[in-house]
């Protein structure tokens, strides 16, 4: 435990929070903020320049105990200071302030929490469906208590007028892709407007890991957003090792990232290959599936599975990596991706479909909370491998590849700035050394002091998955099972841009472009 | 885009033989389970039916009952019991009858019960 940094800027927000200082200079400060005063911590907080709002959530709220107060959480991500920031206001009663009046990115985790635990903003502002189907009846299982009323359908207010029709697409759709209502309000050509229904995918992950050890619900949160194996389940893992107090030993750290990064190369080669698809190049969608299958392949080859479920473990990592057929086959892997970009890159008739395609500005990513490849493209450097730089990120830092336009070219550039440098970080990984391992979780009760209101075991973990930020916060029991997780994929943070984005001037036939370019989740978005 | 063809063409043929030749790549993939009778107690089949998250797995009487259809090869019935469950090798799971691809496994291990 060391004094808490002056020259920082954490100082200065705690002390718009009303504390004075903190106990633990940890990269995650958690502190309590009076309901009465949410409202103004948070308009403290959004005006603070390098504080973003990374989640919202809600934990308590049990219906079997009569007057369990839902206890409201945020996250911040505080960039330049290199830390988390957590408030905990303890909600008694079924409103708090609409926070998503003063920061937007909150939209979403209002509509959620509405869902989940029947408490909302004040006002009347519409609230969306996001994970709950709409035939669900009270005993549905939910986290806390149902909402007094059903929330409305997205954009139930929702008129059509003049020359505009509503042209009704999905969820179930062609090529195996997701199930994903679109209803897409075109004039004939342009995209006049989009509105989009998740709900379809739910599973109630959060729920089902409720009274589960950190292990067994591991496996289940891997399954959460399968394009994003690695990527939740080290945020998840880092939070239960938060929340216990144990650190796992270096080379497993450095296991996980080689996961990682090889998770990143081959969602950023599934991506090119859907952008060929969606702009009918079919040979250059071939040549990006030939990659992607070797990429798959190398996958397998390396850890034992395509998608690399089962490598990361509560306290470290379940396998290592086959360092041999990494070296052997990566750069080859990896060359076919390369060559077939730098191909797509010459390709006019590919670039004039992406250029000023889908652009979604720089304001609207910071307003919105964007993450990853989407905001960077936008020209915000926002990477929690360089911004928060867990093991082994610290000692092998990434180049932080930024785009400017924030248009689905600029994106395609930076997932193939990304996927050169995630090749560099695996062979500097590899050099280093890496294998499995795990530090022992200790058995019952650890004594951990948090500030008033929280649980005593409770932590914060985070990854910089493919999609951009992955985030998870989890609450152990005395008998170490989980007694709250919240999962925050980055696809939750990106959603919300896609619409957007759509609108921005587009024609009906480049909302596929724009969704390639998103390479986002409806799983990981209704979970 | 004269010139994707003819990269598509020089690219050639790129898929593998299977199933005329064996793919190299099988080996590194999970298959589903295959159990050694003589490992197995109920006490152990009820075990392995809790942890199946797909409930391929279920028992009847001294019989454990596999549903190859329904398994997603998983691993996770081979991490609890090792000694009773290994991988199949097998990954080429077909059948003209659904009800040929449910399996029963007579349980012969000496148990308490």
């Amino acid at each position: 435990m060391t004094a808490l940094r002056q020259d920082a800027g954490l100082p200065g927000l705690l002390s718009l929070l009303g504390h004075d200082a903190v106990a633990d200079d940890g990269p995650v400060v958690t502190v309590a903020v009076a309901a009465t005063d949410t409202e103004a911590a948070v308009r403290r907080l959004a005006a603070a320049p390098g504080a973003r709002l990374a989640d919202l959530f809600a934990s308590g709220g049990n219906p079997a105990i009569d007057g369990d107060p839902v206890v409201l959480r945020m996250v911040w991500g505080l960039d330049s200071d290199r830390r988390y920031l957590v408030t905990e206001s303890v909600i008694e009663g079924e409103r708090y302030p609409a926070l998503s009046d003063i920061v937007p990115a909150a939209f979403t985790e209002e509509c959620e929490i509405y869902e989940q635990f029947g408490i909302r903003p004040a006002g009347d502002k519409p609230l969306n469906r996001v994970a709950l189907p709409p035939q669900v009846d009270p005993g549905f299982p939910r986290l806390g208590r149902p909402p007094a009323e059903q929330p409305a359908d997205v954009h139930a207010a929702h008129f059509v007028g003049g020359q505009a029709f509503e042209f009704p697409f999905g969820p179930v759709r062609g090529v195996g892709v997701e199930s994903l209502y679109y209803g897409l309000v075109t004039s004939g050509e342009e995209l006049v407007d989009l509105y989009l229904f998740t709900w379809h995918k739910h599973r109630g992950v959060e729920w089902r890991l409720r009274g589960r050890t950190p292990r067994e619900a591991l496996f289940q949160v891997e399954r959460t957003e399968g394009l994003g194996a690695v990527g939740v389940g080290w945020a998840f893992a880092a939070a239960t090792e938060a929340a216990a107090g144990v650190e796992p030993p270096a080379r497993a750290m450095r296991t996980r990232a080689i996961a990682l990064e090889l998770e990143r190369l081959y969602n950023h080669a599934a991506a090119t290959a859907a952008l060929c698809q969606s702009t009918g190049l079919a040979v250059g969608q071939a040549a990006a599936e030939i990659a992607l299958e070797r990429l798959l392949r190398l996958n397998a080859a390396a850890f034992g599975h395509r998608y690399l479920f089962g490598v990361v473990d509560i306290g470290g990592a379940r396998c290592g990596p086959d360092a041999a057929a990494l070296r052997r086959e990566l750069p080859g892997a990896y060359g076919e991706l390369r060559r077939a970009a730098d191909a797509l890159l010459g390709t006019n008739s590919f670039l004039d479909r992406l250029e000023a395609t889908g652009i979604l500005t720089q304001e609207a990513a910071q307003r919105l909370g964007m993450v990853g490849p989407v905001a960077r493209a936008t020209g915000l450097r926002v990477d929690a491998r360089a911004d928060h730089p867990a093991a082994p990120y610290a000692e092998h830092p990434p180049a932080v590849a930024t785009g400017q336009g924030g248009d689905v070219l600029a994106r395609f550039r930076v997932m193939q700035a990304e996927a050169a440098e995630s090749v560099r970080l695996i062979g500097d990984l590899l050099e280093a050394g890496a294998g499995p391992g795990c530090a022992d979780l200790p058995e019952g009760t650890i004594s951990r002091t948090g500030p008033p209101g929280s649980p005593d075991r409770s932590g914060l973990g985070w990854a910089e998955s493919s999609r951009g930020e992955a985030l998870a916060w989890v609450s152990l029991d005395e008998g170490g099972r989980i007694a709250r997780a919240r999962l925050r994929p980055a696809s939750v943070r990106n959603w919300r841009g896609f619409d957007d984005a759509c609108r921005s001037q587009n024609v009906f036939t480049d909302v596929p472009i724009i969704e390639a370019s998103f390479w986002l989740t409806v799983a990981g978005m209704s979970r | 885009m004269p010139l994707w063809f003819v990269r598509g063409l020089r690219r050639g043929v790129v898929t593998t033989r299977y199933p005329a030749r064996p793919d190299s790549s099988a080996a590194a993939l999970p298959t589903p389970p295959a159990f050694r009778p003589q490992a197995l107690t109920r006490e152990l089949a009820d075990r392995l039916c809790l942890v199946c998250p797909s409930r391929a797995l279920t028992r009847s009487g001294d019989v454990l009952v596999f549903d190859a259809g329904a398994c997603t090869a998983c691993g996770r019935c081979q991490e609890a019991a090792p000694e009773a469950v290994t991988p199949s090798g097998e990954f080429e799971l077909a059948a003209t009858d659904r009800g040929h691809l449910v399996k029963r496994i007579p349980l012969l291990g000496e148990g308490d019960s």
